[in-house]
């Protein structure tokens, strides 16, 4: 009998202490699931014995094949387990690096909330990708650390994506501070009253006395555009005010995210903002490249990480994976593209290549830049090519004005008369029908996107959403295109 | 029925003869008690009260509950007697438990009944608390209570003498003139006392007209009597009085239970005859108002005075969160009061000098005076004391932009009026905040003010119909109620009705309510209220001016309070600084504690750090107020760079002049010319051209930092760009490097 622990034997929140183990049984045809809510501390216990029996089970069986060593592919795969983690965040970097300062700002703020009952508000400022949740997470995991903290502090994490109006923040936040059961499904009866309930709490406290709350707001932006501001406005309010000690920290990538606030919203917030805006040379870059790469000395054995790390600092020698490394970076400095380039390359690792090559990285590279639309054309039928290519005369003749469908067709039918031998002459409805396959890709699109139903199909005016220069290249690489095709694609006139 | 009951009341009468006395006095002590402190307490009986006692006055006209009411205290005064002998448990709750036993299987179907009305005759007082949760209130009265008598004590020393000697004579009036035949036939040969428990229901429901001749013949001058007695009560009250719970709760509790303890302590004989008069005398004051008794020579009167400040605590504005909070929930109990959780550690107090500073600089702390705004704080008092001084209504409106103190000013004229109405300067009022923000729906108004004037809940229209009735309608005994409406502006509807009616309302002959609108502009009645709103609203405005820099300078000096944590120079920066962009005193208590910060962080020894100076200042300043377009500029990367450049080249290229320059860039360009630019960009710079996915990409990271503002992502090719930074400021911060 197999089981197979589902990762997340996890934690429900508002729930506290009390989690449930999902266990699916394959061996039995039934694929039934037994839920048993234990609490914690058993669950992890039975946790981590079927892990050991199932760690134990493997060992037995590797020590069949081969005394005491992984074979090459155990190493592989336990490698690439490491950096799939490393890339998909699901861990935290041991510091913050490059953003000491703002790290230790951050964290003597929000201790001074925990601590001496300070009420904050905080911005977190930075592009996409800079690192803003990890920053926050590293100075949450630090704080925590901190038993006096820890007993201390209520913390609330909000999302502009998932609360997308105050009222969803208001449960959300109820929720979070589980309040609800104070009053059972009573409070939850309109929107104003639950309003008036978490004001209500939150008012009644004091600096000494009460629990601070930190609340975290991710992408704050869109808590901007809430009506009113009502949920901000509040927040800030009370941090401005003799009640409940609150931290509210807000992580946004806008600039102008200042410029969105009311202006009483704004006057409550106190106009702290941590910019993470790191001038990352390329040096750096490829110091976090070689730094996110490596193995751990003993992981999963000592000879095979070394060869890797080996590899690694072979590759960022390498100047074609150095270039293809730097054509990355200057497109962008964003850490997450960097995660995904460095992903598609170790995918590429298997056991009779057991390292990164250069090439790898290459391939890699040319898969993260290539142009989504040339792969899309590449797949396209003859009667479609030849169908996006009249478009683009047509673009040529009337000067990117739009189109409608007959149009195409007229040119088309031009082009099948004069000179074509290999394209077949099709019937209007299956033309028709290519060119609605077009618009489902997305390739064309009509200009207004409202009034489409009022006028017929094939009058509605049409946009080509591919450049001159995307045809002509996705032409070149086309497998087999006829050359009558080719060459009335580079024909100047119709 | 009545047999039984009087067997009954018989049987533990029995328990002790000798003590039948003392209780049968005590409690008759007692119900006097309750009437008197229920008539004594003009103000503080909240609509609430009124609301309930309305409630259970139908109840007390029947006949029926008359007699039952009546049996019923028969059991009560055994009680009370057993609850004398044992002194140190809980009187209440051993209330219930005999008044249950003695009772026949037959009858006690009934007790529900029968216990009701003695339950609301007693607790009808309290406010706040449901009748079932009394035993808390109790016992939270336990420790007030003490008090509470003493103060009764002093009172009654004092008017004690007089009132015997005037009573008397009158005594005899109120058999005669009352009216009830029924309670007279059910009424047991041997209880003289229970006249006084069964008129003492009727004298309920004269309450309100009471309160009308009391308030009227208030003035200033005859309550200097009390005054002393007061100020000591008061003194002890504060004492004690260390949340406003407790206070809260001993007025219910002491209600029903002080009399209890009273017993105790009645030991001569000598005492109990006096308070037997007083309860007899109680028991004519009812009538003698039935009788229009002129107020004046009403003796009680100066222990109604002696009262008054003692209630005070409960009616301060801190008053008002214990109000809210009960009626929030009114179906769950009342445990279900919300509230964060305390902390298990205390917070840190600060440890040095620039941590007291920036505690003190924080905007929440309350400061001890505030200074800067004397003439507006004078006015807005003037204002509101004559209105409450003369019983009308008024509306004022205060504009001025953000952080110039408008709430805070407002605030400091309540405390300062509440002051005042504790020292009987000023006929006591209610105060009500609303804020326009902190409700989801301009008609939530309604219910708040409701819920804060009378604790009912109800849905938007029924609360705006009976606040309607409520400022409309003349009522004998009204208190003026003093509104505040902050952010006004966000109680705008289409019609207008929410403010329409905070206007209208005070402009009644009855209604008693001032109305203090906050807002943040000058002209909001005449941008946004319609004409018949804002001639409701009527002239009487005032206007916060922006801090000047020398009054910021003043507001963090008197904060700071002789804290040394900052040079003068910095102090003048900051001031200055804020003065001429915003007067926004919170911006510059803000920058202050920044400041603060930078100086603990950049000092060597952390333990003594040095004062904040013009460096740390200059550096809050810095981080505060910079834009970080620049920095963001820089920091992006090279291919995001040279598309900032090529929007530029674009620009350039169509030949646009610098004012047309404007318009186009508002329109936007088309990503492909600017596409085409970026290409030949690269190729000058000699970088591999990147594909139009990257391209995309690129731009789409540019506008998400609001670098480059774009049309949403789905209109792909043919989405429109356009700077949002200006043009010079990419060529700079493009140059440098």
């Amino acid at each position: 009998m197999r089981h197979s622990l589902e990762p997340g034997a996890r934690r429900t929140r508002g729930v506290p202490g009390c989690t449930a183990i999902i266990i699916r049984k394959r061996s039995q045809n039934l694929n039934c699931l037994h839920v048993f809510p234990l609490q914690e501390w058993k669950s992890l216990e039975i946790l981590a014995h079927i892990k050991t029996r199932k760690q134990a089970a493997v060992t037995m069986s590797k020590r069949k094949a081969k005394d005491s060593h992984l074979t090459v592919g155990d190493c592989v795969s336990q490698a690439q387990r490491l950096l799939r983690d490393r890339f998909c965040r699901q861990q935290l970097p041991a510091g913050p690096a490059g953003v000491e300062p703002q790290h230790k700002h951050l964290l003597e703020l929000l201790r001074r909330t925990a601590v001496h009952g300070e009420s904050n508000s905080v911005l977190i400022v930075g592009p996409r990708g800079a690192g803003k949740t990890m920053l926050l997470n590293c100075v949450l995991k630090e704080l925590l650390e901190d038993s006096e903290v820890k007993k201390n502090v209520l913390l609330v994490q909000l999302n502009g994506l998932l609360q997308t109006d105050d009222r969803v923040a208001l449960k959300e936040i109820t929720r979070q501070l589980q309040l609800e059961n104070v009053v059972g499904d009573k409070v939850f009866g309109s929107f104003a009253e639950n309003l008036a309930f978490l004001l209500e709490a939150l008012k009644k406290g004091d600096r000494s006395s009460s629990r601070p709350v930190l609340f975290i707001l991710d992408e704050f932006d869109l808590f901007a555009h809430h009506k009113n501001q009502t949920l901000l406005y509040n927040l800030f309010d009370i941090s401005q005010s003799a009640q409940t000690p609150v931290a509210v920290v807000g992580l946004t990538c806008r600039l102008d995210v200042l410029e969105l606030l009311e202006k009483r919203v704004k006057s409550r917030f106190s106009h702290r903002q941590i910019h993470l805006l790191s001038p990352l040379g390329f040096e750096r870059y490829l110091h976090c490249v070689r730094q996110q790469l490596s193995l751990p000395p003993d992981v999963p054995e000592r000879r095979f990480s070394q060869e890797w790390n080996a590899s690694v600092e072979a590759l960022c020698e390498d100047k074609m994976a150095e270039a293809a490394l730097k054509k990355h970076f200057n497109s962008s400095k964003d850490f997450r593209s960097l995660h995904m380039l460095l992903m598609l390359a170790l995918s590429r690792v298997t056991v009779s290549n057991p390292t990164i090559r250069p090439a790898d990285l290459l391939e890699a590279s040319r898969l993260c830049t290539a142009d989504a639309k040339a792969n899309i054309v590449h797949g396209l039928s003859i009667l479609e090519l030849c169908l996006i290519i009249a478009m683009k005369h047509l673009n040529d003749i009337y000067d990117g004005e739009p189109f409608n469908f007959q149009m195409v067709h007229n040119e088309f039918k031009k082009f099948i008369q004069r000179k074509s031998h290999s394209v077949h002459n099709f019937e209007k409805p299956v033309v028709i029908k290519a060119f609605e396959h077009l618009q489902q890709l997305e390739l064309i699109r009509s200009v207004d996107g409202s009034s489409a139903t009022k006028t017929q199909k094939e009058y509605q005016l049409m946009k080509l959403l591919l450049g001159h220069g995307q045809i002509m290249e996705a032409l070149q690489k086309y497998p087999q295109c006829p050359t009558d095709v080719k060459q009335w694609a580079v024909s100047s006139f119709g | 029925m009545p047999g039984s009951h009087r067997r009954v009341s018989m049987s533990t009468g029995k328990l002790g003869a000798s003590e039948a006395e003392s209780g049968h006095s005590s409690s008759k002590l007692s119900a006097s008690k309750d009437l008197s402190r229920v008539r004594r307490r003009p103000s503080s009986s909240t609509p609430g009260v009124r609301k309930k006692l309305e409630l259970s006055s139908p109840v007390k006209k029947l006949n029926r509950q008359e007699v039952l009411g009546e049996l019923l205290d028969d059991v009560f005064e055994a009680e009370k007697e057993l609850a004398s002998k044992l002194p140190s448990s809980p009187p209440r709750i051993l209330t219930l438990n005999v008044s249950l036993t003695p009772l026949r299987p037959s009858t006690e179907s009934h007790n529900g009944i029968r216990i009701a009305p003695l339950k609301t005759c007693r607790i009808s007082p309290s406010r706040t608390a449901p009748p079932l949760q009394d035993h808390d209130s109790t016992r939270d009265g336990l420790g007030v209570s003490p008090l509470v008598e003493e103060e009764e004590e002093e009172a009654e020393a004092e008017t004690g003498v007089k009132r015997r000697s005037l009573r008397t004579p009158v005594r005899k009036q109120p058999t005669p003139k009352k009216s009830s035949v029924l309670v007279r036939k059910a009424r047991t040969p041997s209880s003289r006392k229970d006249s006084s428990s069964t008129t003492r229901e009727p004298a309920l429901v004269i309450l309100p007209e009471e309160h009308a001749e009391q308030t009227a013949m208030t003035p200033r001058s005859k309550r200097k009597s009390a005054q002393l007695v007061a100020g000591r009560i008061r003194k002890q009250l504060k004492m004690l009085s260390t949340s406003q719970y407790l206070v809260s709760d001993s007025d219910d509790g002491d209600d029903g239970f002080v009399p209890s303890k009273k017993d105790k302590e009645s030991s001569s004989e000598d005492d109990d005859e006096v308070e037997d008069l007083d309860g007899e005398s109680d028991d004519e004051i009812i009538v003698v108002k039935r009788s229009r008794r002129t107020a004046g020579s009403r003796t009680p009167r100066s222990t109604q005075k002696a009262r008054a400040p003692a209630r005070t605590p409960s009616k301060t504005p801190s008053k008002t969160p214990s109000k809210k909070a009960a009626p929030g929930t009114p179906r769950t109990p009342r445990h279900a009061t919300p509230s964060i959780p305390s902390r298990s550690l205390p917070a840190r107090n600060p440890g040095n000098v620039l941590e007291e500073a920036r505690a003190r600089l924080h905007v929440s702390a309350v400061p001890e005076s505030l200074p800067c705004r004397e003439q507006e704080f004078q006015d807005i008092y003037s204002f509101v004391e004559s209105k409450v001084m003369d019983g009308t209504g008024g509306c004022m409106y205060i504009s001025g932009v953000p952080g110039t103190g408008k709430t805070a000013t407002v605030h400091e004229v309540i405390r300062c009026l509440q002051h005042a109405s504790d020292q009987d300067e000023i006929p006591a009022f209610r105060f009500i905040e609303i804020n326009g923000m902190k409700m989801t729906d301009p008609h939530q108004a309604y219910v708040q003010i409701l819920q804060k004037l009378t604790d009912q809940k109800a849905t938007a229209e029924h609360a705006a119909a009976l606040l309607d009735k409520r400022f409309g309608n003349p009522a004998p005994k009204k208190e003026t109620t003093v509104l505040l409406v902050d952010e006004l502006d966000l109680l705008w509807t289409r019609k207008q009705n929410v403010m329409y009616n905070l206007f209208d309302w005070p402009t009644r002959r009855h209604a008693r309510l001032v109305v203090l609108a906050i807002a943040n502009t000058m002209d909001l009645p005449e941008r946004i209220m319609i004409n018949r709103v804002a001639s409701r609203l009527g002239l009487t405005r005032m206007s916060f001016q922006p801090y000047s820099f020398k009054q910021l300078q003043q507001i963090i000096t008197s904060r700071l309070n002789r804290v040394k944590a900052f040079e003068e120079d910095a102090l003048q920066l900051v001031s200055r600084k804020v003065a001429a962009l915003s007067g926004d005193a919170r911006r510059c208590l803000d920058i202050c504690r920044r400041a603060t910060e930078i100086c603990e962080q950049s000092s060597s020894q952390p333990s003594a750090p040095g004062l904040v100076g013009m460096s740390h200042v200059m550096e809050a300043l810095e981080e505060m107020f910079s834009s970080s377009y620049i920095a963001a500029i820089r920091c992006a990367s090279l291919q995001e760079q040279l598309f900032l450049r090529s929007v530029i080249a674009e620009f350039r290229r169509l030949g646009l002049e610098e004012a047309t320059f404007q318009q186009a860039s508002y329109q936007g360009l088309t990503f492909p010319p600017v596409f085409v630019q970026h290409q030949a960009l690269c190729r000058v710079e000699g970088l591999q051209p990147i594909s139009v996915s990257e391209g995309l990409a690129v731009c789409q990271r540019l506008g998400a930092c609001r670098l480059l503002l774009l049309e949403p992502s789905r209109l792909d090719l043919l989405l429109r760009v356009r700077l949002n930074v200006s043009q010079d400021d990419v060529l700079y911060a493009l140059k440098e490097d």
